[in-house]
């Protein structure tokens, strides 16, 4: 019931000790000690523009966009893609993301700015392309994995607008999207270390209204990219099986005094990032938050053991106070230690 | 049996009215009648330095079949040889790139590569887009290359610039992918130094010398051209959207029921055939040596033909030829390939 995440499987899988991860990088204004900068005016190239150039981290989101606002053929592909616990998602085979690559919050995304192009790289190996050289958007495109990208300087602000996605690639949170799709993506750079990005998606194909999300991405300083390419001959897909309702039937029921000693933070590090999990108790149904996200419902399926996208198995000591939990990816075990 | 060039026919399957494939591209010294002038200097970036930027097509045969073209058998070392073989023999179905889907590693460095690459070019890094949507990125920020790097598919990069040439150093290549469609192996102590002089506004000179002393003998160069693709762009090109052929990939070279020929038939085939193959010229030379048909497709190495019936022949990988006889005379060849098939006619030249 607990084998999903494949993605992560075979991008963990590759990202072991790649190069130049400790590179200082060039360009930087350091302060006096040599630490990056990172509140230092905005570089400019120069025509004068705001140089985005540089590695970042930190994107991720589908904003305030809500179940209720898709079309009922749509609310129904989310719950049942929810149900199977997202494993038709197309970026399990490989395939590649899309417009939501701009989502995946532990990307690591490089933006190469030049006068006519701008090309941004994604660390599954994958890239965008964005013309600036005042060509149009073409009325009808052939729909394609990473669209069509144009870009223009507002002031101090990149517009770029995007369509001709195909609808294969999902959004966040399993959320389906057509051709239809259109994006808006306006990014600032407001001081060396920081870049704001606001996105407006519509999608009149399968949502009611349009949505932002706005998303604050950091410079990644002395760093590099790690590549987290995906290897569609993993053969793990197949071991993922069971939906949520198997581990609804097969759930059991632990007593509240039991699951209070479950509450808490636990803290440890998933794919190279710090990680954040919080466990609450309301009423007798344990949730999980992940990074100060939306609560989660977890299934008992054992006294110790639990399953909602993930699964978690809790070590107690003596006094049958939870000391760790383990959160189980298909990639394999990660051990969160209880902080609080 | 016969059923490959599956790169060939996915490929094909997606190109169908892309974006922009006749958006003139902005930049280019024209002629006073509008035609791109290919001539005119090559363009300088704002460093000074000459810009490689723009779409280049690489004119890559005989490399992207055979990239050990110009080795002598001495040169390549046994278990290379005998693995490279052995692929052939499975006519190239565990090609971890057009079947498997992996990224193509170094076998997208200009020398091997038949799609499109883009070069994005700034001071500190040049970024080379392919249209399978895999990306390398070579760092001239003055770093060296890591002394035991990961192995990577891409490698790790770094370039700098001898005058006017760009030289390009990477290492850290895992040893998943082929050098070619012939199935050259490499191993992770594959190094690759590529160098690119723009000759002119519209021509690009590569020269990529590959070291991998575990599997070939010494380093060797390999020059080829590229020519600036204009008014167009990369078309994008998912190997595993609907990767359905691999199941379809079975049988062996070997599977092939050769027939005998006799010698004086095969004689009459001897000569060259030239014409159009996938929109370029071609030219392919017969050549009979007693009981043996050989060919070279423009100017690589002779490849032996195994006779399927008195008239049609299979090349190693595969791919079926067949002369045409009209009033007795051997007048052209025909050439069986996804999208590429087409009869070439035989030159007249007293042979």
């Amino acid at each position: 019931m607990t084998r999903r995440l494949l993605f992560m499987l075979t991008a963990i899988g590759t990202t072991v000790g790649a190069q130049w991860l400790n590179y200082p990088t060039p360009g930087i204004p350091r302060t006096a000690d040599g630490k990056p900068n990172l509140t230092a005016p905005a570089p400019r190239t120069s025509d004068g523009k705001p140089d985005l150039t540089g590695l970042w981290t930190g994107f991720g989101g589908i904003g305030d966009l809500k179940l209720d606002d898709a079309q009922p053929w749509a609310r129904a592909l989310i719950q049942q893609r929810t149900d199977n616990f997202g494993k038709d998602n197309p970026r399990y085979l490989c395939l590649p993301e899309g417009p939501t690559a701009a989502n995946a919050a532990e990307a690591f995304r490089r933006i190469l700015q030049t006068p006519a192009i701008i090309a941004i790289l994604d660390n599954d190996l994958t890239y965008r392309q964005i013309f600036m050289d005042g060509r149009k958007l073409e009325a009808d495109p052939s729909p394609s994995w990473m669209g069509y990208s144009v870009g223009r300087w507002d002031g101090d602000t990149l517009v770029v607008e995007s369509a001709g996605f195909n609808d294969r690639t999902w959004l966040a949170r399993n959320f389906p999207h057509t051709e239809s799709l259109r994006m808006t993506e306006r990014y600032r750079r407001t001081d060396f270390g920081h870049l704001e990005i606001e996105a407006t998606l519509q999608d009149s194909g399968a949502y009611s209204r349009p949505w932002t999300f706005r998303v604050s991405a950091q410079l990644a300083a002395d760093t590099e990219m790690v590549d987290m390419r995906c290897d569609p001959s993993e053969q793990g897909r197949q071991h993922w099986t069971g939906t949520r309702s198997d581990a609804q039937k097969s759930g059991v029921r632990v007593a509240p005094e039991i699951l209070a000693k479950y509450v808490g933070v636990y803290k440890g590090v998933w794919a190279r990032r710090p990680r954040v999990v919080e466990m609450t108790l309301s009423g007798d149904t344990l949730f999980v938050s992940i990074g100060g996200g939306e609560p989660e419902r977890l299934v008992p399926q054992s006294e110790t053991l639990f399953s909602g996208m993930l699964g978690y198995t809790f070590i107690r000591n003596d006094q049958g106070m939870a000391t760790d939990v383990v959160e189980m990816h298909a990639s394999g075990n990660y051990t969160l230690h209880r902080e609080k | 049996m016969i059923r490959q060039f599956t790169l060939i026919s996915m490929v094909l399957a997606t190109t169908v009215s892309a974006q922009w494939l006749n958006y003139p591209t902005p930049g280019i010294p024209r002629l006073p009648d509008g035609k791109p002038n290919l001539a005119a200097p090559a363009p300088k970036a704002a460093d000074g330095k000459p810009d490689l930027s723009g779409v280049w097509t690489i004119n890559y045969r005989p490399y992207s079949s055979n990239i050990a073209n110009d080795l002598k058998p001495g040169d390549v070392q046994p278990w290379t040889e005998a693995l490279t073989k052995q692929r052939q023999q499975n006519l190239g179905k565990d090609d971890p790139s057009t079947v498997g889907c992996l990224p193509f590693g170094p076998r997208v460095n200009f020398a091997a590569v038949t799609a499109p690459l883009k070069i994005v070019q700034t001071p500190t890094l040049i970024v080379i887009l392919s249209e399978d949507l895999t990306y390398r990125q070579i760092f001239l920020d003055g770093r060296d290359l890591p002394a035991d790097p990961n192995p990577d598919f891409m490698g790790y990069s770094i370039g700098h610039w001898e005058g006017d040439t760009l030289v390009v150093a990477t290492a850290g290549y895992n040893d998943r992918t082929w050098l070619d469609y012939a199935g050259h192996p490499h191993t992770e102590s594959l190094r690759t130094i590529e160098q690119f002089h723009r000759r002119d506004f519209g021509h690009l000179e590569i020269a990529e010398t590959f070291e991998d002393p575990k599997a070939y003998a010494h380093p060797w160069t390999v020059k080829v051209t590229g020519d600036l693709m204009r008014d167009s762009d990369l078309l994008e090109y998912v190997c595993n959207e609907n990767e359905k052929d691999s199941a379809h990939l079975v049988g062996k070279a070997s599977d092939v029921r050769s027939v005998e020929v006799a010698p004086e038939i095969l004689a009459r085939y001897a000569g060259a055939y030239a014409g159009t193959r996938g929109g370029r010229p071609t030219r392919f030379e017969v050549y009979a040596s007693g009981r043996e048909l050989l060919f070279s497709r423009d100017g690589s190495a002779r490849q032996p033909l195994t006779p399927v019936s008195k008239t049609k022949f299979v090349t190693f990988s595969g791919v079926q030829l067949e002369f045409v006889e009209e009033n007795g005379e051997i007048v052209a060849l025909q050439y069986y390939g996804a999208g590429f098939g087409g009869p070439l006619p035989r030159v007249r030249e007293g042979r």
